[in-house]
């Protein structure tokens, strides 16, 4: 792909729908989806206009073009030169592609909504229709299995740490790259049994005929957004004439907002949610201010030679500059928390006293690769565990207040909660 | 399953052993998996079988006629296993068929060898018989479960030569009999403690020149890692390019000492899981997922010094092979510059010319926000609320001097001010999301069938020049990263937990609300609803019956 973009005129020539194609094969890969090839061309279409919009991508003129992929090869083009900017199409290619021979985890600590959750669902439910009766026993056993899982699972994991950081003890300071400064586990197999990896090396060395491809066409960038001007420039002369006709048709197609959308629907729910919350925040916060206010002001009439004091406007003043640092450090806070990284990142073995040897100096003259410690990870991890834990509590705490209803009409038995 | 419900008071997590709760109801119609006369059957059916199976039954064989050291065992053993607990030693009949039983593993793991053709098999032998003579290093009959996967095939071959090392009994619990992989793929993980002590044998490092033992531990590497590949992906793995084979590598480890009790127990848990499979015809137990096989690798540390010396010595002298090394510092050459590569002044203003001519040509009464963008925003925002309430119980407390209390005053104040940006920032996105809803392209037709095909992407928060390098989660210590490992875990358990509890809600409650059950006794119903509602499946209720009513 990169070999086509150092050869772009060519890219007037492409079909329309070769260009769909393009466009949905590199965005289904983008957002980490499978290519299905034996998609029909409208799924495609379909899908590849979604995408753009969900990224804001306002021309209307694509969203015009016919589903049978016949017409539109420029309007495609102008839309992947947006794409190349707006997301970063091919930095995030590459970046999905790396080859990765390091031990690998990701700090995400937020749990997106299951992914095709509506479609998921049918498809998770067990064999049973709805009209068969679940024996309540089952549901037990199928979670005392499920806890098993988990405790196998963690079981696993500990023994996993265990042997990575064997593995990374043992070899410190032996790799080549001295801000990694150890092996990893592939490295190290890589090591031993080199035959085993030759498709590694093989898509190593294609991924760095790529990242050469990739320098080179940011070497010519500039000539590229220059053609790409000219385009939307002989379009909007040609397309000036025939917008005021079809606008009008079109428009009166769009449909009113309540009719579907479930992405809408959920979002919207969120935000209401989130609304709510705030709200009652907010009102919590305005009841302690006008309470705490009015008390201050009674303090205060008492005081009144106090306040004209010097040092008291003087602390006074001190106190604000404190309490907008602490505010901005919230909202900084705020706004930084998913900035976060979310994908995967290389375990590395740092010890506390060889730090110092770890060519750290080395690494501050150039721009240092991004690191998480441990430590952050674990503290923003086990404020997510408290904040979920509380959750599960307060669940747990309705089902019982309802159960308690429930039991109020069982008669002759009284519950004992354990 | 059915002596659960009546037993009230017992937890489920507690029940000895899990793995035959996880069978499924007949369960606990399963007395006779332990009794002594099992291992003359198997022994009988020794010739009709392959010589997988033959090693299998053989180390079932074994199993049953170990000594029980330690109380831990008495716990991994189910209730109702009466007569093999009686013995404490094996007879000496018993140990002369423990001779035979080698010696037929020894030919089947010559026969193997010469399927492998691999040289370094005799050095497996001679592996063997040094490990042997290690007499305290701790000797555990090594039973591995491997889920065949279609990578596994061609590793499989290798893994069988491997687990047919012959045993060179000194002493009855000092077996060193490995049995051979499971060529079903579908068999139940024993016990969980199994996992636990579980620890797969380390491939040694050696520098260049592989060790003798180098393919037996490669193999056995292999196997572990397919397995070790379904936890990952069980986990929270990534999805790798490097194919299963790297993956392999995951389990490498150095030699696990396990104490003796540890070895008996394992033995124990592995016979009994072989055995349990065996008694099965080497099926599957049926609805065993894809995710429930796992490797079960009871310790052998049987190679304990040497190896793990040559790791440990010669770890930090290791150097990639010069290909690779070639090959590695070309890329990573690349992804420095791409990383470091700035663009052109002239080039990024022709970007941007461009990018703001085009957005000129875009619906004239644009939304502010893009769907991504709001989508972004309001996971930004999730925490706020959490945050803000924290900040408020921190002020509620009386604060003692005046200044604290005017201190106090103006963060509430400034607190106020942010919750009422948030709101209208919230209401400005809900307004930006419906006006995009008019704009969905889907939208222009059929009802209901739009969006849903595109999926969001995940986790693409940074912007385009970030994620160009891969980001470093360094840890310092061995108990951080377990620390880390464990959180993500139960971070993720409670997620599914919370997940599983609204459903269950939704579902259960009406049931008893509605009271339409007349065929089932409220009371159980109520008992077992009451439990996985509010006790999370793990305490159960005492319902008492109220006589003085009557």
């Amino acid at each position: 792909m990169f070999c086509m973009l150092t050869l772009f005129p060519r890219f007037a020539l492409l079909q329309s729908l070769q260009f769909w194609r393009l466009l949905y094969s590199l965005l289904k890969q983008v957002h980490g989806g499978q290519c299905t090839e034996s998609d029909a061309i409208d799924t495609q279409i379909r899908f590849v206009k979604s995408a753009l919009w969900y990224h804001g991508y306002g021309r209307p003129e694509l969203y015009w073009l016919p589903s049978d992929g016949s017409a539109g090869s420029r309007e495609l083009l102008l839309a992947f030169s947006w794409l190349l900017h707006r997301i970063g199409l091919l930095e995030q290619l590459l970046a999905r592609n790396r080859v990765r021979t390091g031990d690998e985890t990701s700090v995400c600590t937020c749990e997106d909504d299951l992914p095709n959750s509506q479609k998921g669902r049918t498809e998770i439910a067990p064999e049973y229709s709805l009209e068969d009766k679940v024996d309540v026993r089952y549901l037990q056993w199928l979670n005392g299995r499920l806890r098993f899982q988990w405790r196998s699972l963690h079981a696993l994991h500990q023994e996993q740490c265990k042997l990575l950081h064997k593995i990374h003890l043992f070899t410190s300071g032996s790799h080549m790259d001295k801000i990694l400064g150890h092996f990893s586990v592939t490295e190290t197999d890589l090591i031993r049994r080199p035959e085993n990896y030759k498709q590694l090396l093989q898509f190593l060395e294609s991924e760095t005929i790529q990242l050469e491809a990739f320098l080179e066409w940011k070497q010519l960038e500039q000539v590229y957004w220059r053609w790409m001007e000219t385009v939307l420039d002989n379009m909007s002369e040609e397309g000036s004439m025939c917008k005021s006709q079809d606008a009008h048709t079109k428009k009166s197609t769009l449909p009113k907002v309540d009719s579907c959308c479930h992405w809408a629907g959920s979002l919207t729910g969120k935000i209401d949610r989130l609304s709510r919350d705030l709200m009652t925040v907010h009102d919590q916060l305005q009841e302690l201010v006008t309470r705490r206010k009015s008390a201050w002001y009674e303090k205060m009439k008492t005081r009144e030679e106090e306040l004209q004091k010097e040092e008291f406007c003087a602390a006074a003043r001190k106190i604000q500059e404190a309490v907008q640092l602490k505010l901005l450090d919230l909202t900084y806070r705020c706004a930084l928390r998913k900035k976060k990284m979310h994908g995967s990142c290389r375990l590395v073995f740092r010890s506390k006293h060889s730090a110092s040897k770890t060519g750290f100096g080395r690494s501050v003259s150039k721009e240092p690769i991004s690191t998480v410690s441990a430590t952050e990870v674990i503290r923003e991890l086990q404020m997510r565990k408290a904040s979920l834990e509380r959750e599960l509590k307060q669940l747990q705490e309705e089902c019982r207040q309802r159960m308690d209803e429930v039991a109020q009409g069982l008669d002759g038995v009284i519950c004992i909660s354990p | 399953m059915l002596c659960a419900i009546s037993s009230g008071g017992e937890q489920w997590s507690w029940l000895p052993c899990p793995w035959r709760r996880a069978v499924g109801v007949g369960a606990c119609e399963h007395p006779t998996l332990l009794r002594p006369q099992r291992p003359r059957r198997v022994v009988g059916l020794q010739g009709s079988q392959t010589c997988q199976c033959t090693a299998v039954l053989l180390v079932s064989t074994l199993c049953f006629t170990l000594p029980r050291d330690t109380e831990d065992e008495e716990q991994l053993k189910p209730d109702r296993s009466s007569s093999n607990e009686q013995e404490s030693r094996p007879s000496p009949k018993e140990l002369e068929e423990l001779e035979l039983l080698n010696r037929a593993l020894e030919k089947a793991l010559k026969v193997r060898k010469s399927i492998l053709k691999t040289p370094p098999e005799a050095r497996g032998g001679r592996e063997g018989e040094k490990a042997a003579n290690e007499g305290p290093a701790p000797k555990n009959a090594q039973v591995q479960q491997v889920l065949v996967s279609s990578e596994g095939v061609p590793v499989t071959t290798k893994v069988r030569a491997v687990n047919k090392k012959p045993t060179s009994s000194k002493k009855p619990s000092s077996y060193l009999l490995t049995a051979p992989y499971r060529t079903d793929p579908d068999v139940k993980k024993p016990h969980r403690k199994a996992p636990a002590r579980c620890v797969s044998q380390a491939p040694r490092t050696v520098g260049k020149s592989p060790s003798k033992a180098v393919a037996s531990k490669q193999a056995r590497n292999h196997r572990l890692a397919i397995s070790a590949s379904n936890q990952e992906v069980c986990g929270a793995a990534e999805s790798q390019k490097t194919t299963g084979l790297s993956k392999c590598a995951l389990l490498e480890q150095q030699s696990v000492s396990v104490g003796d009790s540890a070895r008996g127990k394992n033995l124990i848990a592995a016979g009994r899981q072989l055995f349990d499979a065996g008694k099965e015809g080497c099926g599957s137990l049926g609805e065993s997922s894809r995710k429930e096989d796992h490797t079960t690798e009871d310790a052998l540390g049987r190679n304990n010094s040497p190896r793990t010396d040559t790791l440990q010595e010669k770890g930090s002298q290791l150097k990639f092979p010069p290909l690779y090394r070639k090959a590695y510092s070309r890329n990573s050459r690349a992804w420095e510059n791409c990383r470091l590569y700035q663009s052109s002044a002239d080039a990024a203003a022709a970007r941007n010319r461009f990018i703001e001519r085009i957005q000129t040509t875009f619906c004239s009464p644009m939304p502010a926000f893009s769907p991504a963008e709001i989508e972004e925003e309001v996971k930004v925002m999730q925490d706020v609320p959490l945050l803000l309430r924290q900040c408020v119980e921190a002020e509620r407390a009386d604060h003692p001097t005046l200044q604290r209390e005017y201190e106090s005053l103006l963060t509430l104040e400034g607190l106020q001010t942010i919750a009422s940006q948030c709101l209208h920032k919230l209401q400005l996105l809900r307004e930006a999301a419906e006006s995009q809803m008019r704009l969905c392209p889907d939208c222009t037709g059929d009802a209901g069938s739009c969006c849903p095909d595109y999926v969001p992407p995940r986790g693409q928060v940074c912007g385009s020049t970030g994620v160009l390098a891969v980001p470093l989660l360094c840890y310092s210590s061995l108990q951080e990263l377990r620390d880390l490992f464990a959180l993500k875990l139960q971070v993720s358990m409670l997620n599914q937990e919370i997940a599983i509890q609204k459903v269950m809600m939704a579902e259960l409650l009406p049931v008893l609300e509605s009271r339409l059950h007349p065929e089932v006794s409220a009371i159980q119903l109520y008992r077992a609803i009451y439990t996985q509602l509010c006790e999370g499946g793990k305490r159960f209720p005492v319902l008492v019956r109220d006589e003085l009513l009557e």
